[in-house]
């Protein structure tokens, strides 16, 4: 079980001693891939890890490879200002570790340096070894020429070093580079200090002496880690038809099935762009979706699983097909199931948004409201006209959409069930504060590790996600995560490397497609915007279409620039500017079954315990960690604006959508291009 | 806002949520909801064909399918010499792997070998001697006979992965390997997995043999303990002479994991896959040092007492009874220096830093959930505590805090469908078994590591965990008897655990639901820790 562990007094939480982690290889090993992904894990973990890198350092110190002295990376004979240079960068990266153990209370260093001969690495081990530091020796080997090749293109020339370089030039020096070290380089062989070998990045691994839990930790991780190129995408899941419930576990609203379709064309369509860009055939790739066990989540993914059934290679336009077994590919039982049924339905069945108005008005005469039949009610649920839906579905579009085609498997991954609200379970802010004024006022005081009665706490929470980490390291299709906010957030705050207190103010809205891709020195991530339907939180203004939305995640927006939306949190907790907006919204209130303004207010004093909890919390100025520690998932947080709000909102989407149409997904791109690279010296420096 | 007004005649309490099974808000809501489960709306005339949804939520829960796990196809192939640990770490995964639901089975050529000549002494009346002569590489006709069935075992594994099974192991020895790996690779999707058991402790060696030679094996049965332990030692030396390690030079590409001293050093080369990882994660996690772990319910509750599941309720007064009593049980009955605090150190003395590694979690030698009525319990425990979120006891969604009458006076069809099969039966809103299941996985992986250990915990938190040590199968689980007010010492053996169990004379009530129409109930195992033979008995 790991997970972001107690904190204690000191600060350390293993009493495992401090340790250092050399770092030995060739250059273009993937030892920075390495060293990265295991600081990554490790200050998930909550212990204070750093990566002090020598080639940061240099660079630093000496400004790119252009000003390096031609004798630098030569091990043989050098001038004596090169010698200064070599002995002023080790001098300078060994302080920055002594000062990290011994100023910062730090627990764990990974010194990524090429540590190649045997006498050089044993001189600092020892050391350090002296001073009562526990040394391990991580040494990266790789047999394999093709993978020191694509590392070299896809990494190395694009370093800090070779910026402004003709690629193949620096190709060609890099190589050079690794010459070098060769004629001196001593795999590790001696046994005198703990090492891990690690070949090929990850292959095969070799332990020497590895003992300790933190320890085999490491080496369970260093399994599963890869650095294949791969994008990570996450989505919520849509809106259900009780949002505010964690334990009604209900199917996706109208809306919610709306969303679920919009996020399919997106997603692929976005996918197959970036891939294309690559010369790579989005066909050829699979792509993995997970789940968590609940209901919208599970559901949200369906559209996929049709797509696939229907424009795969093995779908099925003619009955003669429909004894192939597309749904064998599809991961549960259950979807398999389902699939088959479908396949073998013979009619399609008639556009049934009847049924949609119908639950409103149902229950309203189960509630004895059923006065209130206001005109808007009856355009609720899914606009029959939504271009959008259309747009997508209609005969033409069908060469698209077999263009686009992905085969797909979906996975439900129980652990991935959001945040339980415990008692909180359905009450708005004001009611938890209410009923529970000493927990609130805790919760209020550490969002992140205040557990509320029966409920978890975000800790809880991480604890529980540490297999789907570790999982998600693994895998190497291009994986969509279709989640809750809570899930989203801590698998976001792991991937980017935030402090487990920032977890609770991290913003994941409701139709926006946030894209991972890890990568050497970070991961770049951005944010497209894709949907504005109702049960998107503060999405009042037209923001819509078009406008790519930071992450609100990097260095900087992690500390409080206000990049992300109106309505959102900075992580000192201070609404942001267009929490008005969302107040003026949440008057329209927040209730599943509340169809307009009449029904809502006729409803509303029946149900007190459900009410608007996205619209409080905007008047409050509460961000998303407030409706997801109260609701289930602070999907919660999300808003029903009516009818009138939604068909407005169609309006405007298909609209912009239609203007530029085919540019759309460029446009998006064009702004975010290289905009959310995570620096390597936000890394370094903490 | 809404929630400043005063609620009115459905206000529900915050003891009665409005998404319970005990509220009629929640059949309203399915009645209501029905369409969602109808299919997706497609506009008539589209490309897209027909496609159902998956199925929408009523009632108080549903039965959920057993994950696919059909791509993982594994076998694993032992190597070691005898006496090296290599049935223990089998056995161990074994039980392992199938509590995860994976199917597995242990082939042994040993057992091959003693069934195939028991049916030949029935025939011919022959008895063939399986002394250390026979195992002498310098007799080549039992050589040979030999080899034919680790083949012939081999085939049948094979068979039996094709049929559905997910893991083997098997006894293998020398660079036979190389054999099995050629026959393996010519089954596609099926990988072959070299496990390498190595001993550098004679201690541990000893007690081994001392083992195999007191258990009874068949192939001593015969013997006096002394001439048996002389012919094992004898067969371990034949097993020495032609003993090959698994070689990185000449066995390339081979998947493999070496253990030495169980979990001292692991080498481990193409390991790829979840289940591999997960498998070589398990090995590197195992200790052998003897230890006990204790299982105790919480003390009886108020919820108990109603009869009602889940909640968070304070102890009843027995349950307070049972609490202060607690203490003096473990350490009158329980061992001399029950639960103290390890203090590992860096591996073996080999190792040039004797520092400590004490994970802060190690020193907390008694686990409860963050429920009241488990923390109430350990109260007046002498001993560190860490509470664990992921020992609560199963969520019973929308049914808790009911009692069994009112869910099956309200919800009759869906109360019979989780006695049904209550092992893949998820509350709405909560848990199966097999997510408790899922959800303890890490809490198995930190267990195996701990030595002494008390754990407070719930009904089905205990049977899930008790199930896991004494290889009992999904279905019997959640009919597990864990009666309140009871110890539960389990020893860790070679090859099960020995049980033994502590009732203190405080009255409780019987909280067992056994399965309604079912004759036979299972029952509490009989001590498990002999060695098993396998299709010896059975």
């Amino acid at each position: 079980m790991a997970a972001p562990l107690y904190t204690t007094a000191s600060g350390l939480l293993f009493h495992a001693g401090k340790i250092l982690v050399l770092t030995v290889g060739l250059p273009a090993r993937g030892k920075t891939h390495v060293s990265r992904a295991l600081e990554r894990y490790l200050r998930w973990l909550g212990v204070r890890t750093l990566v002090v890198s020598l080639g940061d350092y240099r660079r630093k110190i000496l400004g790119s490879a252009q000003q390096i002295p031609s004798d630098y990376f030569t091990l043989g004979e050098k001038s004596e200002k090169t010698k200064r240079f070599r002995a002023s960068v080790s001098e300078g990266c060994e302080r920055q570790i002594w000062r990290f153990f011994e100023e910062q209370n730090g627990q764990v260093v990974i010194y990524d340096a090429n540590n190649g001969t045997r006498a050089a690495r044993q001189a600092l081990a020892g050391k350090f070894d002296k001073k009562g530091i526990h040394v391990i020796f991580l040494e990266s080997v790789c047999t394999n020429e093709e993978i020191i090749e694509a590392n070299i293109r896809s990494v190395k020339i694009s370093s800090p070093d070779y910026r402004g370089w003709d690629p193949e030039r620096a190709v060609e020096d890099y190589y050079r580079r690794i010459r070098d070290h060769e004629k001196y380089y001593e795999p590790v062989t001696e046994t005198n200090w703990p090492f891990i070998r690690i070949f090929n990045v990850g292959e095969k691994i070799e332990v020497n002496e590895i003992k300790g839990y933190l320890q085999s930790r490491i080496i369970f991780f260093l399994m599963n880690i890869h650095n294949k190129f791969r994008t990570i995408y996450f989505a919520r899941s849509g809106q259900s038809l009780i949002e505010h419930s964690y334990k009604a576990d209900s199917d996706l609203s109208p809306a919610g099935w709306e969303y679920a379709h919009r996020l399919k064309d997106f997603v692929l369509e976005r996918r197959a762009k970036a891939l294309e860009a690559r010369s790579m055939n989005p066909a050829e790739r699979k792509l993995v979706i997970w789940t968590s066990a609940r209901r919208r989540a599970h559901h949200t993914a369906w559209p996929f699983v049709t797509h696939a059934a229907t424009y795969g290679p093995s779908a099925a336009p003619t009955p003669s097909l429909m004894h192939s077994n597309p749904a064998s590919r599809l991961a549960t039982p259950l979807l398999a199931a389902v699939a088959n049924a479908a396949l073998s339905a013979q009619q399609p069945p008639p556009l049934n948004l009847p049924e949609a108005e119908t639950i409103e008005k149902a229950l309203q005469r189960k509630l004895g409201k059923d006065g209130a039949t206001s005109p808007q009610q009856k355009t609720i649920g899914l606009p029959p006209a939504s271009p959008n839906l259309l747009s997508v579905q209609a005969p033409g579009e069908a060469s698209t959409q077999k263009r686009l085609f992905s085969s797909v498997k979906v996975i439900e991954k129980q652990q991935m069930s959001e945040i339980n609200p415990g008692v909180w379970d359905g009450l708005s802010p004001e009611r938890a504060q209410a009923l529970y004024p000493e927990e609130w006022a805790r919760f209020l005081r550490d969002p992140y590790a205040f557990r509320a009665p029966r409920a978890e706490s975000y800790h809880d929470l991480c604890v529980r996600l540490e297999p789907i980490l570790i999982e998600l390291e693994r895998e190497q299709e291009d994986l969509l995560i279709i989640g809750h906010a809570s899930v989203i957030r801590c698998l976001l705050a792991y991937l980017i490397g935030l402090p487990a207190s920032e977890i609770p103010a991290i913003e994941v809205a409701r139709g926006d497609l946030l894209e991972v891709r890890p990568a050497s020195y970070g991961v770049h991530s951005s944010a497209y915007h894709f949907w504005d339907g109702p049960g998107r939180r503060g999405s009042s203004s037209g923001g819509g279409s078009g406008v790519a939305k930071g992450l609100g995640l990097g260095p900087d927006t992690g500390r409080g620039k206000s990049k992300s939306r109106a309505g959102s949190l900075d992580p000192t907790g201070k609404a942001r500017e267009g929490s008005k907006q969302h107040a003026a919204n949440a008057k329209a209130g927040s209730e599943w079954w509340a169809a307009s303004e009449t029904a809502k207010a006729a409803n509303a004093s029946d149900r007190p315990d459900i009410a608007s909890v996205g619209g409080t919390e905007g008047a409050g100025g509460f961000g998303g960690a407030f409706g997801e520690a109260i609701a289930s998932d602070g999907e919660s947080d999300d808003e029903y604006r009516g009818p009138v709000n939604i068909e407005q909102e169609n309006a405007e989407d298909g609209g912009s959508e239609s203007d530029g149409s085919a540019n759309f997904y460029e446009n998006v791109a064009e702004d975010t291009r290289g905009k959310r690279k995570i620096d390597v010296e936000y890394f370094a420096g903490l | 806002m809404a929630a400043t007004e005063q609620p009115a005649k459905l206000a529900p309490t915050p003891q009665q949520p409005f998404f319970s099974a005990g509220n009629p808000m929640l059949k309203r809501f399915d009645e209501t909801s029905a369409a969602s489960r109808k299919p997706t709306p497609v506009p008539v005339g589209s490309p897209v064909p027909a496609v159902t949804p998956p199925y929408g939520v009523s009632g108080i829960g549903n039965k959920v399918a057993k994950p696919d796990y059909s791509e993982a196809k594994i076998v694993l192939a032992m190597v070691g010499l005898p006496a090296r640990g290599k049935s223990y770490l089998s056995n161990k995964l074994m039980r392992y792997l199938k509590w995860l639901e994976y199917d597995v089975k242990v082939f042994n050529v040993g057992q091959l070998r003693r069934s195939r000549a028991r049916e030949k002494a029935k025939k011919s009346g022959i008895k063939e001697a399986h002394t250390s002569e026979y195992f002498s590489y310098n007799n080549e006709q039992a050589t040979k006979i030999r080899d034919q069935l680790a083949e012939d075992s081999l085939e049948m594994l094979i068979q039996w992965l094709k049929d559905g099974g997910n893991v083997d192991a098997t006894n293998s020895t020398v660079s036979r390997r190389q054999k099995i790996s050629a026959r393996v690779s010519r089954e596609p999707g099926i990988k072959v997995i070299f496990l390498e058991s190595i001993c550098t402790d004679q201690a541990i060696i000893d007690s081994n043999v001392a083992l195999k030679v007191s258990s009874g094996d068949p192939d001593y049965a015969h013997m006096s303990r002394e001439e048996a332990k002389t012919d094992f030692l004898r067969r371990i030396a034949e097993y020495e002479r032609v003993y090959e390690t698994i070689n990185d030079k000449i066995e390339t590409r081979s998947s493999y994991l070496k253990i030495t001293d169980v979990g001292r050093e692991v080498t481990l080369a193409h390991i790829h896959g979840y289940l591999q990882s997960r498998i070589a994660f398990y090995l590197m996690n195992l200790h052998i040092k003897p230890r006990s772990i204790f299982f105790s319910r919480h003390g009886e509750s108020q919820f108990n007492v109603e009869g009602k599941i889940g909640g968070d309720s304070p102890l009843s007064e027995r349950g307070m009874q049972y609490a202060n009593a607690l203490p003096a049980l473990i350490t009158d009955n329980i061992g001399d220096a029950p639960l103290t605090v390890r203090v590992p150190l860096l591996s073996s003395p080999l190792h040039r830093n004797s520092e400590m590694i004490v994970l802060y979690l190690f020193t907390r030698k008694v686990w409860t959930s963050t429920l009241q009525r488990t923390i109430q319990t350990a109260h007046y425990l002498p001993y560190p505590k860490l509470t664990w979120k992921s020992l609560d006891e199963l969520d019973a969604g929308v049914c808790d805090g009911m009692t069994y009458d009112e869910i099956e006076e309200k919800y009759p069809e869906d109360f019979e469908a989780r006695d049904d099969d209550k092992f893949n039966y998820r509350y709405r809103g909560g848990e199966s078994y097999r997510d408790v299941v899922v959800r303890l996985e890490p809490v198995i992986m930190e267990l195996e590591r701990q030595e002494n250990i008390l754990i407070v915990g719930h009904q089905a938190i205990l049977r899930c965990l008790y199930a896991y040590f004494h290889d009992l199968p999904p279905a019997d689980l959640p009919y597990i008897k864990i009666p309140l007010h009871t110890v539960i010492k389990l020893t860790p053996k070679a090859y099960g655990c020995d049980e033994e169990r502590y009732t203190l004379p405080i009255g409780a009530v019987d909280t067992h639901r056994p399965k309604p129409h079912m004759s036979k109930q299972p029952d509490r195992p009989a001590s498990t820790s002999g060695r098993e033979y396998y299709g010896e008995t059975k």
